[in-house]
């Protein structure tokens, strides 16, 4: 069965500067069980769909159905099914880790030993137990973001969506936090996270949909991500070879003071038996989803309008 | 969910947002305290000492009052600066179980301003049990009402930075201008009826009454000043709020 099915779905917002196209007749299928990545630039439209399949938000048309009820006309047994870490969300001030991940789940409806154990465990495995008696008033700024996420993954829901969860997160801690949500999908949930991170959709999802401007672009498995833009090796270029040069053999991003350039296999064999001709440095290596994202969502930009990536 | 789980939840959130907070963050509650106390000392210092039981119930009823902006600040805040009603509401929990926790949260707060205003209240005018039951049913109308408007005020809100000065505004008109602290007897009789545009003086003249003060009838509208009208002004101005409340919630943003 699917855990999610939207049609047509599309939002507009009445903004101070006219009206703003959020989603545009977005057609999306997440099947259940799996971990799912959004990818998109800020404002592409993520929240808003997460919003919307929360019913937080109404849309302003088409439909979608968590595992088959419809979330517009069924808010109340949607919520049942769900959890939510909202973007920039917080945590209480006077409330300890424990407290929030225990309370949390008693407000659902958990038993108290229910709500204890399962405390226990989401605790231990994002590594809160040293902090679990502190106020999150005095928890730092990632402390509190993973209290959040603890109490939220905490709950097992069907369908948890998690946006942005690792924000302002160590690079330790979202590994911990990777583990979680993947022991959390292995347990029979649909997980739907955004992130900026691109090594961490990559680690993380099985599938993924980069939006952008409130379209779909792509959906599908990270490698098919990176083989889609067919270009599959990534060089890396401090000086020697002027963008022009460049253009000529694949997609070219100005980046740590250089330039980056996505080509082919045999492009590239060219390039290096140049740069050696021109005994310039070059750095090899395979395509990132990164590097894939920015392609793909490179071109769209340039298809809509061709002076924004100037 | 079961009725009994939700019942379970509004307990649980009135706990943790309520009792939890006053053990944690004692110097908070001390501010309730200040307002209220400050205004019966200097009516102690200025005005005949008749006049001061009336202090002492506008203390108690501005106290059950201000509830209303506590509700209102906090529930705006929680929405809008923490996101933390979304991740409430995005649960089993009933969006009415939520509203209902953090009124009692609210409430829990006012605990131990309102037992000290009863102690006073013993010292400057003799009260039996009764009274004390009449004064805590009247409380209990009041956060009714008031934390009813606080809710509604707060789903008004789209910003952080509105919420303060709105709150000092109406909940401040709403605890010094009307007969809260002082008799409704200071009022010149042919405009005593304008008071009762405010909800607050139904809930402080039945605090009166309550505490065995002598209340004015009023000689425009008689009725007015009497028990089962004021009752029945502060219900149904509760539905109303409650009502509207509901109504523009934002659960789902439109
Ligand atoms: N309440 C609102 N009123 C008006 N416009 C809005 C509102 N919320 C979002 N928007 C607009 O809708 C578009 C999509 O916003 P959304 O928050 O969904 O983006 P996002 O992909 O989550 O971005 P980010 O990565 O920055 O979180 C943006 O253009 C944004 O400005
Ligand atoms: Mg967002």
């Amino acid at each position: 069965m699917e855990a999610l099915v939207a049609r047509t779905l599309s939002k507009t917002y009445q903004g101070t500067s006219g009206i703003v196209r959020a989603l545009d007749s977005v057609e999306m299928t997440i099947a259940k069980g799996r971990l799912f990545s959004f990818l998109g630039r800020n404002g592409a439209g993520k929240t808003t769909f997460i919003k919307i399949a929360s019913a937080l938000l109404l849309p302003t048309a088409g439909s979608i159905q968590l595992f088959g009820i419809d979330v517009v006309e069924h808010a109340r047994e949607i919520r049942e099914r769900i959890a939510i870490v909202p973007q920039e969300g917080k945590p209480f001030y006077h409330l300890t880790p424990r407290e929030h991940v225990e309370e949390y789940l008693r407000v659902r409806g958990a038993t108290r030993e229910t709500a204890r154990s399962r405390a226990d465990e989401v605790l231990e495995d994002m590594g809160l137990l040293p902090y679990q008696h502190i106020p999150a008033m005095v928890l730092s700024g990632g402390l509190q973001q993973r209290t959040l996420v603890a109490m939220v993954l905490a709950t097992e829901a069907p369908f948890l969506f998690l946006d942005e969860p690792t924000l302002g997160m160590d690079p330790f801690a979202r590994r911990q936090v990777w583990d979680v949500i993947r022991h959390a999908a292995r347990k029979g949930s649909t997980v739907l996270l955004t992130t900026h991170y691109l090594d961490e959709a990559e680690q993380l999802s099985e599938e993924l949909a980069v939006i952008e401007g409130g379209h779909v672009l792509y959906q599908g498995t990270p490698d098919a991500l990176k083989s889609k833009v067919r270009q599959e090796i990534r060089l890396h270029f401090d000086t020697g070879f002027t963008r022009e040069e460049l253009a000529a053999y694949g997609e070219v991003f100005v980046e740590r003071g250089g330039l980056t350039l996505l080509t082919t296999r045999n492009r590239a064999e060219e390039l290096t038996r140049r740069s050696l001709e021109r005994k310039v440095a070059i750095n090899v290596g395979p395509v990132t989803l990164e590097e894939a994202f920015l392609t793909l969502v490179g071109r769209a930009i340039e298809e809509e309008d061709p002076e924004a990536l100037a | 969910m079961t009725w009994r789980t939700q019942a379970n939840a509004i307990w649980r959130i009135c706990y943790f947002y309520g009792f939890l907070a006053l053990r944690r963050q004692p110097l908070l509650f001390i501010a309730i305290f200040l307002t209220p106390l400050s205004f019966l000392f200097f009516l102690y210092v200025v005005a005949p000492h008749s006049v001061l039981p009336y202090g002492v119930t506008g203390g108690i009823m501005f106290t059950a009052l201000f509830t209303g902006n506590g509700m209102m600040t906090d529930c705006a805040y929680l929405r809008l600066e923490r996101q933390l009603q979304q991740v409430f509401v995005t649960s089993p929990l009933r969006p009415m179980s939520w509203i209902l926790g953090m009124a009692l949260g609210e409430l829990a707060w006012t605990i131990p301003a309102i037992g000290l205003f009863l102690f006073v209240l013993a010292i400057v005018v003799p009260i039996g049990a009764l009274a004390v039951v009449g004064l805590v049913g009247v409380v209990l109308l009041t956060w009714l009402l008031s934390t009813s408007l606080g809710f509604l005020l707060s789903t008004f809100f789209r910003q952080l930075r509105e919420i303060w000065p709105i709150g000092a505004v109406v909940f401040t008109s709403l605890s010094v201008l009307p007969p809260v602290f002082y008799p409704i007897a200071a009022i010149p009789a042919d405009y005593r009826w304008v008071a009762f545009f405010s909800p607050s003086t139904f809930a402080s003249q039945l605090a009166d009454h309550a505490a065995g003060l002598s209340v004015p009838t009023i000689s425009v509208l008689p009725g007015l000043s009497s028990i089962p009208v004021e009752v029945a002004g502060m219900v149904v101005l509760t539905l109303l709020f409650a009502a509207m409340a509901m109504r523009l919630a934002r659960w789902r943003e439109p």
